[in-house]
């Protein structure tokens, strides 16, 4: 165990600690209180999800909110459905409004929950998977993998806004039913429901933890830093990148089911390139370079936005800003680079202290053996 | 037919107000690698001056322009001044101070106006359609088309003609040397950065009549620019020009197949097929660098 790996765990368990039990008892364990913070942990979930790709392996995803969104939707419309059951058919109101004659096929899998949650995982990795293969096989990287994801994230929320039979258009999908999990409901106020939010975020960090800190981790570090000597090595540069897009997808669509829980409806701006923009600012803020910093990083903005926001109505907009612009000027690395940064001062400084005061140790014990043996004599 | 060809005239127009817009976008990326997100708000900027400029001081757009030029020009050198200049070194992260750029600019402009839409009127000497056979092109839509290549005529002359230009094509080429022989490649990224911005502030103030001006019109206007630039192929003046004609032109085919977002969701695959195979776009810059 080195000591970066023990760092690591100092730090999860840190955090654990203040999701756990330090925000709850500042919020006073209140439910609505404890309801915005469950939506700042699920967009730091997501901030994570990014840094993953960008910061882990180098692959500067701009489309992150495409998979997000996919999450969103699928959940969405498991609620919808359940809110549905006593419309005619069991059809959503909208697809009533726009003629739809019967519940469209894809919708259908859609009733079942574990199908739904296995979906909300499994079908933002096979997106990532698609995209991996096509842009990595190709040897695609830096700016060229931003333009194309970008690309694709309009694309995909053109259509989503197009398609409106079928996904409820600019509305989104609103007025849901609670979620119901091995016989609890999901009342999004409640304790217990901030609980599951944050367990989901502590079991997703220690998920990608595992995945960063195995061979694939080290692989995917060295990838980042030379993909050409990887190549050499004989690894498969490509596979190993569309293994870490497809992880931060799943988990990026993991964010986006609890974000439809919190929230209670699904929109097209969560596929909008201003919220795909916002993720990187938030990973970028805590710092890419480690995953908790990143989710902190987002859950840290967007504290900041919502207490500035009541303050001054539309000011924090540019607050926001200008904030990033000085975090990309003068700490490149994030909150985690500036901490970084000073812990490493901070450990060389009591290293250097140690040695001079064994050094001292040293001399004044060869001194006094000296005279003792002066007196001996 | 009628129909194709209106289609395609529209198409046209829609390429010429891409090319403007992406022009200045080609310089900076060319020249600089900066991935300018702020450029949407460039536009935006341009587009507000235009609207300030006829309605507090009653000038048309045409006469304007310079104005405008001016001063979305001014506008750039100081951003580049005040950020884009630290990040050179950084490809990757001018992707993210400018946009941070373009959230402030949106938010400065809609505390100052206003979120309401805008709307800028036509210069009237340019109202009023021709019809050629069933093919109907309003007089402003064919000015744009000219009046793009003219801009683009400009910059290629400005370019290939100019000490400006030999000396940028020079820092483009090798920064270091260039420096040795006594090029200040500071003051000649700062003057790029700002001709770009211009540009881009001409491009909105023009669209003004065609399109309702509000704080967020560039964000999406940045995308479809962005996507010519690289089609084009990064430094190629004639790339870009190509590029945004076909980009203009398939986006109006595929509107006129399908529908329109549709058709629009067609163009950004195929964008991304073409990037995907052919990074270096369509024109690829054969200086050796």
């Amino acid at each position: 165990m080195n000591r970066n790996f023990s760092f690591d765990c100092i730090g999860y368990a840190l955090f654990a600690l203040l999701l756990l039990v330090v925000v709850p008892w500042g919020l006073g364990f209140d439910g609505f209180e404890l309801n915005t913070f469950a939506r700042y942990l699920t967009l730091g979930m997501v901030a994570m999800a990014l840094a993953l790709s960008w910061g882990c392996a180098g692959i500067l995803n701009l489309g992150q909110a495409a998979t997000f969104g996919l999450g969103a939707y699928i959940m969405a419309m498991h609620l919808k459905l359940k809110a549905s059951v006593n419309m005619p058919d069991g059809m959503p109101d909208f697809m009533g409004w726009t003629n739809v004659e019967s519940l469209p096929w894809f919708w259908e899998p859609f009733h079942s929950l574990p199908v739904t949650i296995a979906a909300g995982l499994l079908v933002p990795a096979a997106v990532a998977a698609v995209m991996g293969i096509f842009m990595f096989r190709g040897r695609i990287t830096g700016v060229f993998v931003a333009i194309i994801t970008l690309a694709f994230l309009v694309a995909i929320q053109l259509v989503f806004v197009e398609e409106q039979r079928y996904t409820g258009g600019e509305n989104g999908l609103t007025g849901l039913a609670p979620l119901e999990l091995f016989g609890w409901t999901a009342d999004n106020y409640s304790l217990s429901f901030y609980y599951f939010v944050a367990g989901c975020l502590i079991c997703a960090l220690v998920l990608a933890l595992a995945l960063v800190r195995s061979k694939v981790g080290l692989v995917l570090r060295a990838i980042k830093e030379n993909p050409d000597r990887v190549r050499f090595f004989g690894y498969d540069v490509a596979r190993y990148e569309t293994l870490a897009f497809c992880a931060s997808a799943a988990i990026a669509g993991w964010a986006g089911m609890l974000y439809v829980l919190v929230l209670e409806f699904a929109s097209p701006t969560y596929m909008g390139v201003p919220f795909s923009l916002a993720i990187v600012i938030w990973c970028a803020v805590g710092g890419r370079d480690s995953l908790v910093a990143a989710a902190l990083g987002g859950i840290i903005v967007n504290m900041l936005e919502g207490r500035l926001s009541d303050l001054f109505v539309d000011g924090w907009t540019l607050f926001l800003g200008m904030l990033f612009i000085l975090v990309v000027l003068v700490m490149p690395r994030g909150l985690f680079g500036v901490f970084h940064g000073a812990l490493a001062r901070v450990i060389a400084f009591y290293r250097q202290a140690r040695l001079e005061r064994r050094e001292s140790l040293a001399i004044s014990r060869s001194v006094v053996s000296g005279t003792h043996d002066k007196g001996g004599r | 037919m009628d129909v194709f060809f209106n289609q395609a005239f529209a198409g046209l127009s829609m390429a010429s107000i891409l090319l403007m817009v992406a022009l200045g976008l080609a310089i900076i990326y060319g020249a600089m690698g900066v991935i300018n997100l702020a450029h949407g708000e460039f536009v935006m900027l341009g587009a507000y001056s235009a609207w300030l400029l006829q309605s507090y001081l009653g000038l048309g757009i045409l006469a304007s322009l310079p104005l405008i030029f001016l001063m979305v020009g001014l506008i750039g050198l100081a951003v580049e001044r005040g950020v884009v200049r630290w990040l050179y070194h950084r490809p990757l992260d001018t992707i993210l101070a400018t946009w941070g750029i373009g959230i402030v600019l949106q938010q400065l402009v809609r505390m100052g106006v206003g979120s309401d839409s805008r709307y800028v009127a036509r210069p009237t000497i340019l109202d009023g359609n021709v019809a050629i056979g069933g093919v109907v092109m309003s007089n402003y839509r064919i000015f744009l088309v000219f009046f793009s290549l003219s801009v683009l005529a400009a910059t290629w002359y400005l370019l290939t003609r100019t000490e400006f230009g030999t000396k940028l094509r020079a820092v483009i080429q090798n920064k270091e040397i260039s420096e040795c022989y006594g090029i200040r490649t500071d003051r000649i990224y700062a003057l790029a950065f700002a001709y770009g911005a211009g540009l881009a502030g001409i491009a909105g103030a023009l669209v003004t009549p065609l399109v309702s001006v509000t704080p967020g019109m560039g964000t999406y206007l940045v995308v479809d620019a962005f996507l010519v630039v690289i089609v084009g192929g990064v430094g190629s003046l004639l790339g870009t020009a190509v590029a945004s004609g076909l980009v203009g032109e398939a986006t109006a085919l595929f509107s006129f197949l399908m529908n329109d977002t549709l058709g629009r969701v067609a163009v950004l695959l195929a964008i991304i097929m073409l990037i995907r195979f052919k990074p270096q776009g369509l024109f690829p810059d054969k200086v050796r660098r």
